[in-house]
C-alpha cells in the first residue's frame, strides 16, 4: 500500500496547568494513554507550586473526550486546546 | 496528635463510624491508635479483597462513604480489585495504606509497592502523603472528594514514619456543594423535547441513587407517565409498582425494553453512561431518537453518543423542576404508553414457576419465589454470572439500594464482602447474599467474618457446578467448545458453613424451594441454602457481545437454530 495515500493520524496541542504533587504528570500521562492518545512531545515548566505542560498528541478519538477526561482530574486546573496541528498545517500549506 | 491520631480524629469529624481493615506492619501505627479509639467499629475481614468490597457494599446500601485500612506491599495490592470495583461503579470510598518509612521508598523495601503509581487508572484522586502536618488537611479534602460530584475512591498512601509523627491540626473549610445551576433555558429546552416527542423514553442508571435524588426521580417518572427501562444499576429506580416499567435493558434486557429502545423518538438519559453492555451495537442503538443525557459528569456528556441536549447540575434540582412543570401540563402519550404495556405483557421478563413439586430447581424460578417471600426491604447483594443477571430479570426491587450488583467491573466474589457491608450499614435489615458457585469460591474466606460478628446475614448458592455464564456464551457462541469452566469438585458447601460454625440447608427440589427460603430468613443467625440446579440451563434473552440490541437470542430461537442445524 501506498502510504501517502494513507490518512494521517490527527495531531493536537493542549496546555494544562497542575498542582504539583506526587505523580502528577504519571496520573497526566496515563489518562492520555489510556483515553487513545499517542504522545508526540512533551515540554514541562515548574512555576512555583504549579506544573505547566505542553503537550502535542496524536489520535483518531475526538480530542474534545480527552480534554473532558483531563478536566476531571483533580489537581489539573486548567487544559487548554490549541488549533489542531494538521489542520493548521493544511492552512498553511 | 500524631498522623495515626489524626487519622481517626478525621473518622469523628465526619461522622465515620465503620471501617473494614486489616493489619500489618507499615499500619501498625494506625492500628495501635485504634486500641484506645472510642466510636470507630473496625471491621477485621480475612482478606484485603474482602476488606474493600465490604466497604463497597456498606457505601452501597447506606449511601455514606465506605472507608477500608491495609498494610503496605501485598496488603495494597490486595485492595485493588474491591477498589476498582468501586472506581467503576462511581462508588464513594476511602482507602488508607500504610507504606515503608520515608527513607526507604525506592529502595525495595520490605512490602513496599508503588501503590500510588499502581493504582492511577483505578482512583478518583489519591495522595502519598509526606507529612505528618498534611494529614489533617488530606482527609478532610479526600473525605469531601470522595462524595462530591461524581462519586469514587480516594486512595490515601502514609509511610510508617508519617503515621508516628506528630502532625499539626490545621482542617479545611471543604466545599461539596459545587454544583453549578441547570440553565433555565435548557430546562425549556428539555421540556420542549419533552412535549414534541411522540415516543419519549426514560432510560435510567446508577447515577439516580448516586446523587440521593431517588424520591425525586420516583416523583418525576410517576407525574411524567413515561415508559421507562433502567440499567443494571438503575434496578429498582421506577419501583415495582410503576405501570410503565419495561425493565432492564440491554444484553439480557427484556425483549420490550430493547424494543422501546429501538422504537422510541426521544431517549431521556438520567445518571446513565450509555455503557456497552446495555447499548449493545452503538449504531443500531435507538436510531430514531434525538437524547437529552442528564448527568453529573461532563466527561460522560457526548462520549459514546452524542447528544441533543446536556443538563448538568443538581439531579434533585433538576428533575423536581422537571416534575412542576409536567404536573400542570401532562404529556400526552396515551398511544405509546399502551404500545409499551403491550410489549411489557407479552416480550417482559417471565419464567415459569415450574409447579411440578419434583422438578429441579431452575434459577429464575428461585429467584421469582424468593422475590414474593423475602420481606419488602431486603437487600440482596449479588456474584457475577447467570445467577446475577436472573436477579435483575426477575426479583422485584423496589429501592435501588436495596440491590448491590457490580455493574462496571463485573468482579465475581463480589456478593459476600458486600453483604457484610450492608449488614454492618443496617444490622436490622433482612441481607441476602445470593452467589453462583464459582462467584461463592472467591472469598468465601469471609465466613470467618460473619461468624466473627455473628451477622444475621443469609447466604444462597446456586449450584450448577460450572461457570454458568461462560459455558454459556461458549455454547452460543463457541461452538458448544466448553473451556476450562467445570467445578464438578466444588467442596460440600453444606458442611464448609458448618465448619465456620454456620448451619446450612440443600435443597434441590422445586417443593423445596419455599421451605428452604422460609428457614433461613426466620433463622436468627447467619444460614447458609445450597441450591443444586442444572448445569445445561441459560440466561434468556442474550445478545452477543458487540451485536446489536435487536439481534436478541433466546430460547425458542436457539432450539430453531440448532433444529435446522441437525436436519442438515
Amino acid at each position: 500500500m501506498n502510504s501517502e495515500n494513507q490518512p494521517s493520524t490527527p495531531s493536537y496541542t493542549i496546555t494544562c496547568r497542575m498542582s504539583q504533587e506526587a505523580a502528577a504528570l504519571e496520573r497526566l500521562c496515563q489518562v492520555v494513554r489510556i483515553r487513545g492518545f499517542k504522545i508526540a512531545r512533551m515540554a514541562v515548566e515548574s512555576a512555583g507550586e504549579h506544573l505547566d505542560i505542553a503537550l502535542t498528541l496524536e489520535g483518531t478519538r475526538p480530542i474534545a473526550m480527552l480534554q473532558a477526561q483531563l478536566e476531571k482530574l483533580h489537581t489539573v486546573l486548567r487544559v487548554d486546546l490549541q488549533t489542531p496541528v494538521s489542520a493548521a498545517i493544511s492552512k498553511t500549506a | 496528635m500524631n498522623g495515626a491520631q489524626h487519622i481517626l480524629d478525621a473518622f469523628h469529624r465526619h461522622g465515620i463510624s465503620t471501617v473494614f481493615g486489616y493489619p500489618g506492619g507499615c499500619i501498625m501505627p494506625l492500628y495501635d491508635a485504634l486500641v484506645d479509639d472510642v466510636g470507630t467499629e473496625h471491621v477485621l475481614c480475612r482478606h484485603e479483597q474482602g476488606c474493600a468490597l465490604a466497604a463497597d457494599g456498606y457505601a452501597r446500601a447506606s449511601g455514606q462513604l465506605g472507608v477500608c485500612i491495609a498494610t503496605s506491599g501485598p496488603g495494597a495490592t490486595n485492595l485493588i480489585t474491591g477498589v476498582a470495583n468501586a472506581h467503576r461503579d462511581s462508588i464513594p470510598m476511602l482507602v488508607i495504606t500504610g507504606q515503608v518509612p520515608s527513607g526507604l521508598i525506592g529502595t525495595d523495601a520490605f512490602q513496599e509497592t508503588d501503590v500510588l503509581g499502581m493504582t492511577l487508572g483505578i482512583v478518583k484522586h489519591s495522595y502519598l502523603v509526606d507529612s505528618a502536618d498534611d494529614l489533617a488537611e488530606i482527609m478532610d479534602e479526600a473525605i469531601d472528594l470522595a462524595q462530591s460530584g461524581r462519586p469514587g475512591p480516594v486512595w490515601i498512601d502514609i509511610p510508617k514514619d508519617v503515621l508516628l509523627a506528630e502532625g499539626r491540626s490545621r482542617p479545611i473549610e471543604t466545599n461539596s456543594a459545587n454544583s453549578q445551576p441547570t440553565a433555565r433555558t435548557d430546562l425549556t429546552e428539555a421540556l420542549a423535547m419533552l412535549r414534541t416527542a411522540q415516543k419519549p423514553l426514560l432510560y435510567s442508571g446508577g447515577g439516580v441513587s448516586l446523587a440521593h435524588a431517588e424520591d425525586n426521580f420516583r416523583e418525576f417518572s410517576e407525574t411524567s407517565a413515561l415508559p421507562s427501562v433502567v440499567t443494571l444499576k438503575g434496578i429498582g429506580n421506577s419501583g415495582k409498582h410503576s405501570a410503565h416499567h419495561l425493565g432492564m435493558l440491554g444484553m439480557h434486557g427484556s425483549r420490550a425494553a430493547n424494543r422501546a429502545v429501538d422504537e422510541c423518538d426521544l431517549l431521556l438519559v438520567i445518571g446513565a453512561r450509555l455503557d456497552d453492555r446495555a447499548t449493545g451495537k452503538l449504531d443500531t442503538f435507538a436510531p430514531n431518537a434525538r437524547t437529552i443525557h442528564i448527568d453529573a459528569d461532563a466527561a460522560e456528556i457526548n462520549k459514546l453518543r452524542s447528544v441533543d441536549l446536556a443538563l448538568r447540575g443538581d439531579l434533585n434540582g433538576i428533575l423536581k423542576a422537571l416534575t412542576t412543570e409536567l404536573e400542570s401540563a401532562p404529556l400526552a402519550i396515551s398511544d405509546w404508553q399502551a404500545q409499551c404495556r403491550t410489549w411489557n405483557t407479552t416480550g417482559g421478563f417471565s419464567a415459569a414457576d415450574n409447579e411440578e413439586p419434583l422438578a429441579p430447581i431452575t434459577g429464575p424460578a428461585f429467584v421469582r419465589q424468593l422475590s414474593r417471600i423475602a420481606p419488602a426491604d431486603t437487600v440482596i447483594a449479588c456474584d457475577v454470572g447467570q445467577h446475577q443477571m436472573w436477579v435483575a430479570q426477575h426479583y422485584q426491587f423496589d429501592h435501588p439500594r436495596h440491590h448491590l450488583s457490580s455493574g462496571g467491573l463485573g468482579t465475581m466474589g463480589f456478593g459476600l464482602p458486600a453483604a457484610i457491608g450492608a449488614q454492618f450499614a443496617d444490622r436490622r435489615s433482612t441481607v441476602i447474599n445470593v452467589a453462583g458457585d464459582g462467584s461463592f469460591m472467591m472469598n468465601a474466606q469471609e465466613l470467618a467474618t460473619i461468624r466473627r460478628y455473628n451477622l444475621p446475614l443469609k447466604m444462597i448458592i446456586l449450584d450448577n457446578q460450572c461457570l454458568g455464564m461462560v459455558r454459556q456464551q461458549q455454547e452460543l457462541f463457541y461452538n458448544n467448545r466448553e473451556s476450562q469452566i467445570d467445578l464438578n469438585d466444588n467442596p460440600d458447601f453444606v458442611a464448609m458453613a458448618r465448619a465456620f460454625d454456620i448451619p446450612a440447608l440443600h435443597i434441590e427440589r422445586t417443593d423445596q424451594i419455599r421451605r428452604g427460603i422460609e428457614t433461613i430468613l426466620a433463622y436468627d443467625g447467619p444460614m447458609l441454602l445450597h441450591v443444586a440446579i442444572a448445569r445445561e440451563e441459560n440466561v434468556w434473552p442474550i445478545v452477543k457481545p458487540g451485536a446489536s440490541n435487536r439481534e436478541m437470542i433466546d430460547e425458542t430461537k436457539r432450539n430453531a437454530k440448532q433444529n435446522r442445524e441437525q436436519v442438515a
